[in-house]
């Protein structure tokens, strides 16, 4: 069957016009589409583990709210300890009724030095603490009460000199150091 | 036989050819093929829309999660860093040097036949450094040098049991022109000082046996 140049025209057009609707198909209308599901997918991949890890962080940090208080209780009980205000104030009469309770009447206290503590939130106090005439097993019983009462306090020097006057007695020094809050 | 004569033969044959008309059938091949492109287009469609559906899901679901994990890891370092710091305090808690034991076994270990004029002790901030005991006395005996050295020995013995190690050394040793009367005694005398470097048991492992120690004499 042979075409007239009329249906070659046509013919030709109809190519034509295919070719176009063609592109027009895949370049405007199932390439975004196609593209836009390719990133949703892929978002959808990449949200997964991002939501999991989220609810994960939540759920550790849950847990470690609730073992916080336990593991904390020792640093927040010590905390409550330290009274407040300056501690040069409440220090040296706090160790004076402590050496009254275990029958020491008299002692001063004074302080050496003040400086910052690894511990964040607390400082480190150095003092003195003179005691003129004390027995030896009064001193011995007080020491041992101070170091197991007073879990912020280190003894870093004991001194203890018999006196000349009575063999009885003795002098003694100690230099500690405290924690307190900064 | 009756004669048959088709007089249409013309617009049949013009009929054929139009129903056979390349072009003709063409353009409903075409549209064949158009109708199914636009169907397979609604269904990718659809299922772009079910997959942005699900995306926007777990989008809005991620951001309303996103800023609680964020806080929830601002409080866990907050947290751990509290933590850190109260095992910080335990382990320096329990690694202090307890001087009330020491003294206490230099009461026990002193006999009536020594006198001790000067007990110093002195620790550092670490406890792994030694600390030292410095003890100076008079022993009175027939011969108190060897009183003195029984001293020395009784106190290293007794003070080992507690430490990780104990080194006792004499400073001074030295006769003395002092005679003293002990038990209707007279007794020659001599002076000695006796320095002890002592070194605390591993206060980590400690620290792990027992987490707080609350008292110790």
């Amino acid at each position: 069957m042979k075409m007239d140049q009329e249906q070659v025209k046509k013919i030709v057009l109809s190519v034509l016009l295919l070719v176009a609707l063609l592109y027009g198909y895949f370049a405007y209308l199932l390439g975004p589409l196609q593209q836009s599901e390719r990133i949703a997918t892929g978002g959808i991949a990449s949200m997964g583990p991002q939501i999991a890890a989220a609810k994960g962080q939540i759920a550790k940090t849950a847990t470690l709210e609730a073992q916080a208080p336990d593991a904390i209780a020792f640093l927040t009980n010590l905390k409550n300890t330290i009274p407040d205000g300056a501690p040069i104030a409440w220090f040296p009469p706090k160790m004076s009724d402590f050496f009254k309770a275990h029958g020491i009447d008299k002692c001063t206290t004074h302080l050496v030095s003040e400086g910052a503590d690894e511990m964040p939130g607390f400082k480190k106090l150095t003092w003195a603490i003179d005691v003129p005439r004390v027995e030896f097993v009064p001193l011995g019983k007080a020491i041992s009460a101070l170091e197991n009462g007073e879990p912020l306090l280190t003894i870093l020097n004991v001194s203890i000199d018999a006196t000349r006057e009575d063999a009885q007695y003795q002098h003694a020094t100690l230099v500690i150091t405290t924690l307190v809050k900064s | 036989m009756p004669l048959h004569v088709n007089l249409y033969h013309e617009v049949q044959r013009q009929e054929r050819a139009r129903q056979r008309d390349p072009l003709r059938l063409g353009m409903l091949g075409l549209l064949v093929i158009a109708i199914g492109f636009v169907a397979y287009y609604f269904v990718v469609l659809a299922g772009a829309h079910q997959v942005g559906v699900q995306y926007s899901m777990l989008q809005s679901q991620f951001n309303a999660l996103d800023p609680k994990a964020k806080a929830a890891e601002a409080r866990q370092t907050e947290l751990n860093t509290e933590i850190a710091a109260s095992d910080t305090m335990i382990k320096n808690v329990n690694s202090r040097f307890y001087w009330a034991p020491v003294l206490d076994q230099i009461l026990k270990t002193v006999p009536r036949s020594v006198q001790i004029t000067h007990v110093g002790g002195e620790t550092g901030a670490d406890p792994t450094a030694p600390s030292t005991l410095s003890i100076t006395g008079i022993s009175s005996a027939a011969e108190p040098r060897k009183e003195a050295e029984a001293l020395r020995i009784a106190l290293d013995a007794k003070l080992g049991s507690a430490f990780k190690s104990v080194t006792s050394v004499f400073r001074t040793l030295d006769d003395s022109d002092q005679i003293v009367m002990l038990d209707s005694r007279r007794l020659a005398t001599a002076t000695f000082t006796i320095e002890i470097q002592l070194v605390q048991k591993d206060p980590v492992a400690e620290v792990a046996a027992a987490p707080v120690r609350t008292a110790k004499r």
